[in-house]
């Protein structure tokens, strides 16, 4: 008998081996994302499965549709800027001798494994009335009186673009490190310019780190709290503060997961309607590159 | 004929473009031995704010929970998905999209949602909720190292091990665990960087008795300035950047992202 259970056991040993992963998955991923919509769906206080719309009627505001328009503006103009920067510097990393290639990566991801409040912390240094750019100007006599930086729709833009940079730089650099360089020559050797070369094979060909990047800048970034927060000032909101303050200082939990839920909506929508500009640009010149 | 400057506008681009990146570090590394506390510019070299850095008790503290988490969340997760990918079935191995779901989520929308449960739950925060939030973050990026590490195996050398009359358990220790160590080496470290610097899900899931340190920054920068802080961040750029070269030599080394 006993040694029957132990062969049981031994053949069911895998199973009980993989579970805790799975398990923890589970428990504190998807049922967290369930818990939040269920709670967004219900009477408060009413037993379970009592189902209303309450909480959402009145999120119908303009108000809270100009926050989630603000941050989609945010997230997606921050997608975009950093695009047109990252791909210069995926491109100039890719195509430097291969000692070099490691060193630029190097010098590129450091700053995106520290942690970034430090970063927004460093930033504080240069942007303020007394800071790094104010007191350069003001030394060279381009400006009278500092500038009012910190507190600022720039600022904001130009820290988020700082942070969320590199997750546009490794997916190009990556499509760009494997890219058959002599496709470019075939294409110059044809009568094409650099330009439309550009434009008609290399784009193309990256077209899937493009879009990996540009949502993984995109996806963060509308959820972004901490940066508005420490430099936007107190007068903007965006949704990731509006969450944070519907669960943090109102304890409001049941609006805030109704507007989290509408917003997460609103977010999956904007990736959509993204992904289908993309296939619409870029509809004709795929064939290219296959 | 290209003009002659056309050979220098993607260089120097790309050189203000890391200008672009490293001008804060700079400053705030130059402003960490600074003599004065006030942002006035340079008034001669001190290192009292290092002093001060080392004899502070909340930072002693708040460094003390953040490397016990980081530990906590590099052990469990390397160990659940090692087992995961080693001893999973096919139809296992299939779902392993189940765990790319923390990276697609916003994590304000995780750090919530995971805030409510324990919340309705009556779990008290603290750091036994902030090992669960960080092992689930490192979960997301575990697993799919590991298995792109283990899938890229020869198998001909496990069928040779138990051929030749190894245990299932003798070949998971002497054969697949060494071959997968550079994975292991660099997902740890991975895990280990993101959680030593994860802001949002610490902010939400720890409460206010277990403070991490850029938990600790963030108080700070709402408080005004500290020079302890840029003494402290320096310290931290200096550890992240050694892990992150040792990462990078991996890297290069065995190519395994």
């Amino acid at each position: 008998m006993k040694m029957r259970i132990y062969s049981l056991i031994a053949k069911e040993f895998p199973f009980f081996l993989v579970m805790p992963a799975l398990i923890w998955q589970v428990l504190f991923f998807y049922v967290p994302l369930l818990w939040i919509v269920y709670l967004s769906i219900t009477h408060v206080g009413a037993p379970f499965f009592n189902f209303t719309l309450a909480h959402y009627t009145g999120l119908f505001e303009a108000a809270f549709f100009k926050i989630i328009a603000r941050s989609l503006f945010l997230a997606f103009v921050n997608a975009v800027i950093c695009l047109l920067i990252a791909y210069p510097i995926a491109y100039f990393a890719a195509r430097s001798p291969r000692n070099w290639r490691n060193f630029f990566l190097f010098l590129l991801i450091l700053p995106f494994w520290t942690s970034f409040v430090v970063h927004v912390y460093a930033w504080f240094y240069v942007l303020d009335t007394n800071g790094l750019i104010n007191s350069t100007l003001l030394k060279i006599g381009l400006i009278k009186e500092p500038l009012a930086m910190v507190n600022t729709l720039f600022a904001v833009f130009l820290v988020m673009i700082y942070c969320y940079l590199p997750f546009m730089v490794m997916p190009l650099y990556s499509a760009l490190e494997k890219f058959n360089w002599t496709l470019l020559e075939a294409s110059m050797d044809l009568g094409a310019t650099p330009a439309k070369t550009f434009f008609k094979i290399t784009v193309p060909m990256t077209l899937p780190s493009i879009k990996t990047g540009f949502f993984l800048v995109f996806v963060p970034s509308f959820g972004e709290f901490v940066i508005p927060a420490l430099l936007g000032g107190s007068k903007k909101m965006y949704v990731g503060s509006l969450i944070y303050h519907y669960f943090l200082v109102a304890r409001d939990a049941v609006t805030g997961a109704a507007f989290t839920c509408l917003s997460s909506l609103i977010l999956v929508a904007a990736c959509l309607i993204i992904a289908w500009g993309f296939r619409k640009i870029f509809a004709g010149s795929g064939g290219v590159a296959q | 004929m290209r003009p002659w400057y056309s050979k220098a506008i993607l260089p120097t681009f790309v050189g203000l473009a890391y200008l672009f990146l490293y001008i804060p570090i700079i400053v705030l590394v130059v402003l960490s031995f600074n003599a004065v506390a006030l942002n006035l510019g340079w008034q001669g070299f001190s290192l009292q704010w290092y002093y001060e850095l080392f004899t502070s008790a909340e930072i002693w503290q708040a460094l003390t929970n953040s490397l016990v988490v980081a530990f906590c969340a590099v052990a469990l997760s390397l160990l659940m998905s090692v087992v995961l990918v080693c001893y999973g079935s096919p139809l296992l191995h299939s779902i392993r999209w189940f765990f790319y779901g923390t990276l697609i989520v916003p994590e304000v929308v995780l750090a919530v949602s995971l805030l409510s449960v324990f919340s309705f739950l009556s779990i008290p925060l603290g750091l036994t909720t902030l090992i669960v939030s960080h092992v689930l973050l490192g979960l997301g990026y575990t697993v799919p190292i590991v298995y792109a590490r283990y899938i890229s195996l020869d198998n001909r050398l496990l069928e040779a091990s138990l051929d030749l009359g190894a245990t299932p358990t003798q070949t998971f220790f002497k054969i697949t665990l060494p071959l997968l160590a550079p994975a292991l080496l660099a997902s740890s470290l991975l895990v280990f960087i993101i959680s030593l610097d994860d802001f949002i899900l610490s902010f939400f899931c720890s409460g206010a008795t277990a403070q991490t340190l850029p938990m600790f920054i963030f108080s700070v920068i709402r408080s005004g300035s500290s020079p302890v802080v840029n003494a402290l961040s320096t310290v931290m750029l200096m550890i992240s950047s050694v892990l992150v070269f040792i990462f990078c030599a991996l890297q290069a080394r065995t190519r395994i992202l």
